[in-house]
């Protein structure tokens, strides 16, 4: 169900992307950096579907506050002449990468529950 | 049951449209990506277009002092040409004096008109001697330049008496009444043949119709001939 919502998004979302207006190459740092909080609140989204903890509030509330605090933290970077946008993905990437980590532990645990069930089943139908 | 189901719906629902939004927001920025060309100007960034400056301004630089390297040798060629063109003008100028002098151009100018007939009542023609005494009068005077019917005197201009019948001038020969005309000194030119003693007065004398007119304008024709020289150096 997550998954089939996260598919028909994404295809949606490529397919009015492709036909979107282009935007200056001046606001492209601003765009990337948004994608990339996007990107990690998805991530995010998805983790805490799978530990039974999704917030609808705290999912939407972080997806849009990340992407227009990155592009703000952007922007304040340019106006100092310092790279903030860099210490932003630092986050966001090392965020994507626990959640990665939780998705994949969780299907990992999933798919070795599987098979241990199966050895017990067979072990039972053995003694049987 | 039915809420944890609405719930999941929800769930689905919302992270579909964040990834929908994910998706499109990435989607635009590939195109940005892909459709920016480095040359627009536009799309740059501040440091880069700063390197551009700078380089650009450096080939202006080069540029500009190649421009002034060059402007100052065209500056050079242009000063050299026109010494040149004054020169050329100076001895154009020159030689265009020498050829009035030597008598290869048509020449106009003040002067007199004198005109020698024989009479009927003449027992002897005009001989060429008659008319070197008048143009030897006439050089004397200041004449510039002299013809004899049409042909011009100059330096080397023969004037001589061919078997006592006709006389030749420059190898041509020419006939009565004989029209001299002279550029030169009005007064100077009429008084020296008019004047007591003048030559005219001696032709007069033995008969001939002399004539003298003063005129403004006298045209005296070129040399016809060329003018060679072997032996000269």
């Amino acid at each position: 169900m997550v998954y089939l919502g996260i598919i028909l998004g994404s295809l949606l979302g490529a397919i009015i992307g492709v036909n979107a207006p282009v935007i200056s190459y001046t606001y492209s740092s601003y765009l990337a950096i948004a994608v990339i909080a996007a990107l990690d609140s998805v991530f995010g989204g998805i983790s805490s579907v799978l530990k039974k903890n999704f917030d609808l509030k705290i999912f939407l509330s972080g997806f849009f506050c990340n992407a227009i605090l990155s592009m703000l933290l952007t922007y304040l970077g340019e106006k100092l002449n310092v790279d903030i946008y860099l210490a932003a993905i630092v986050v966001f990437v090392g965020r994507m990468f626990t959640n990665l980590t939780i998705i994949r532990r969780y299907y990992v645990d999933k798919w070795s529950d599987k098979i241990q069930k199966k050895e017990k089943n067979n072990q039972a139908l053995e003694s049987k | 049951m039915v809420i944890r189901k609405k719930g999941k719906i929800v769930m689905s629902i919302s992270i579909g449209v964040s990834c929908f939004v994910l998706a499109m927001v990435m989607f635009m920025q590939f195109k940005v990506v892909n459709q920016t060309d480095i040359t627009s100007i536009e799309n740059m960034r501040e440091s880069e277009l700063r390197a551009e400056l700078s380089n650009w301004k450096e080939k202006y630089e080069d540029v500009n002092a190649r421009n002034e390297e060059v402007t100052k040798t065209l500056q050079e060629y242009r000063d050299k040409e026109k010494s040149d063109n004054e020169t050329s003008k100076l001895l154009q100028k020159e030689l265009e004096q020498i050829n009035v002098e030597l008598g290869k151009t048509d020449v106009e100018g003040e002067g007199i008109t004198i005109t020698l007939k024989e009479t009927q009542n003449n027992d002897t023609a005009i001989t060429a001697d008659d008319l070197l005494v008048i143009v030897n009068a006439l050089k004397l005077a200041g004449a510039e330049a002299i013809s004899i019917n049409e042909e011009r005197i100059i330096n080397i201009s023969d004037i001589v008496e061919i078997n006592n019948s006709f006389v030749k001038i420059n190898g041509q020969r020419i006939l009565s009444p004989y029209v001299i005309k002279a550029i030169g000194p009005q007064v100077y030119l009429e008084s020296s043949l008019l004047g007591s003693g003048g030559y005219v007065d001696e032709l007069k004398s033995y008969g001939y119709e002399v004539s003298i007119e003063k005129g403004s304008r006298i045209n005296i024709n070129k040399y016809e001939d060329e003018i060679k020289s072997k032996y000269m150096q």
